[in-house]
């Protein structure tokens, strides 16, 4: 019964994977950030903050959609005194 | 040319990806458009590899071609074709053995300027690429349509030319999906029209199903908007009434069947899965 439930709800369909693939595709494209550059990125803003806070946890840098515009995502978890 | 009259709108239309059905669309929105009584002039710019003529069945009436009236060799009048079918529509065919290179985009606009007064719709059907052919077709535009199918590479191609177009300031760009099959969107193997309108984020102009009778008006160079009971054709039909101002409502392929509302409770209720 699990097993017939957990089908129906878990969506695997290729139009499903057609739009992850598209999100994270077109937003590389239009950035002109490739996986190598964000691993970058978050490389060396971590280092920029780690110099004056100490962090906790663990941060996330990623570009976020709004319409046709991308933001810079990050979320730098600190540790608390 | 009187004062008060409207200059005609020059609109493009474009896709990145080849085969996606850019032509169709021009053949098949200017002949809906002049059948509503609009003047209208279609240009090929696919220079080299042109295809409108051919598709709007004017193949064997062509005298003259663009570069030659942009070479001086011809006037632009000698050189437009008129379409026996439909009064108001004339084509101003693409050269064959020439390229892209050959023309350039402020004689694309030189054109465009001496149409306006005479026509309400210049239309262009832009080269596949984001070349120098590009560059003419946009050149002189007002308004872009961008020409997609329900496909992850046709998508990101658009999603590209969009971004160019923005880039080029273009404030009215309008999307028509071609070949959409609403089965295989609901069977969960085709993106739906509201995935495409998220992921590139301009307003819709028309929907056009898939439809084997495209094929066949292609074969005998008629354009579908004169088949009343296509699908396609209705499809395109509309695009021109919208394009005219008609406000007309969208066909909803919204899956309603008991297992996709089962399946959207499941995931509202169990949103990460």
């Amino acid at each position: 019964m699990l097993d017939f439930l957990k089908r129906i709800f878990n969506d695997n369909s290729s139009r499903k994977q057609a739009n992850d693939r598209l999100r994270v595709v077109l937003t590389h494209d239009r950035t002109g950030a490739s996986t190598q550059l964000m691993e970058t990125l978050k490389e060396e803003i971590l280092q920029v903050i780690s110099r004056h806070v100490e962090i906790e946890g663990k941060p996330d840098v990623r570009i976020i959609r709004e319409g046709r515009r991308s933001a810079l995502d990050i979320n730098i978890p600190l540790k608390g005194r | 040319m009187g004062k008060n009259k409207e200059k005609g709108k020059v609109i493009v239309v474009t896709s990145g990806k080849g085969g996606v059905g850019k032509t169709t669309t021009v053949a098949n929105i200017s002949s809906a458009l002049a059948r509503m009584g609009h003047k209208i002039v279609v240009m090929d710019l696919d220079i080299g590899l042109k295809k409108l003529d051919l598709i709007l069945g004017l193949e064997n009436r062509i005298i003259y071609d663009i570069v030659q009236v942009i070479e001086g060799e011809c006037t632009l009048k000698q050189a437009m074709v008129k379409d026996k079918r439909f009064p108001h529509l004339y084509m101003l065919p693409a050269a064959q053995t020439r390229n892209k290179d050959d023309i350039k985009p402020e004689q694309v606009k030189v054109i465009c300027e001496q149409l306006r007064p005479e026509f309400d719709y210049i239309i262009i059907d832009c080269p596949a690429g984001i070349e120098q052919g590009f560059r003419n077709a946009i050149a002189a535009a007002d308004s872009a349509i961008v020409v997609t199918n329900p496909e992850v590479s046709a998508v990101r191609d658009a999603d590209r030319i969009i971004g160019m177009l923005e880039s080029a300031e273009f404030k009215d760009i309008k999307l028509v999906v071609n070949r959409l099959q609403a089965s295989m969107v609901k069977s969960g193997d085709m993106l739906s029209i509201d995935d495409l309108l998220e992921h590139l984020c301009i307003d819709l102009l028309g929907i056009v199903p898939e439809d084997r009778k495209v094929l066949i008006s292609t074969n005998k160079g008629e354009p579908i908007v004169l088949n009343g009971n296509s699908a396609a054709g209705t499809a395109f039909n509309n695009i021109a009434r919208r394009m005219n101002g008609e406000e007309l409502d969208f066909p909803t392929f919204e899956d309603d069947s008991f297992w996709s509302k089962l399946r959207n409770l499941g995931r509202n209720l169990f949103p990460n899965k």
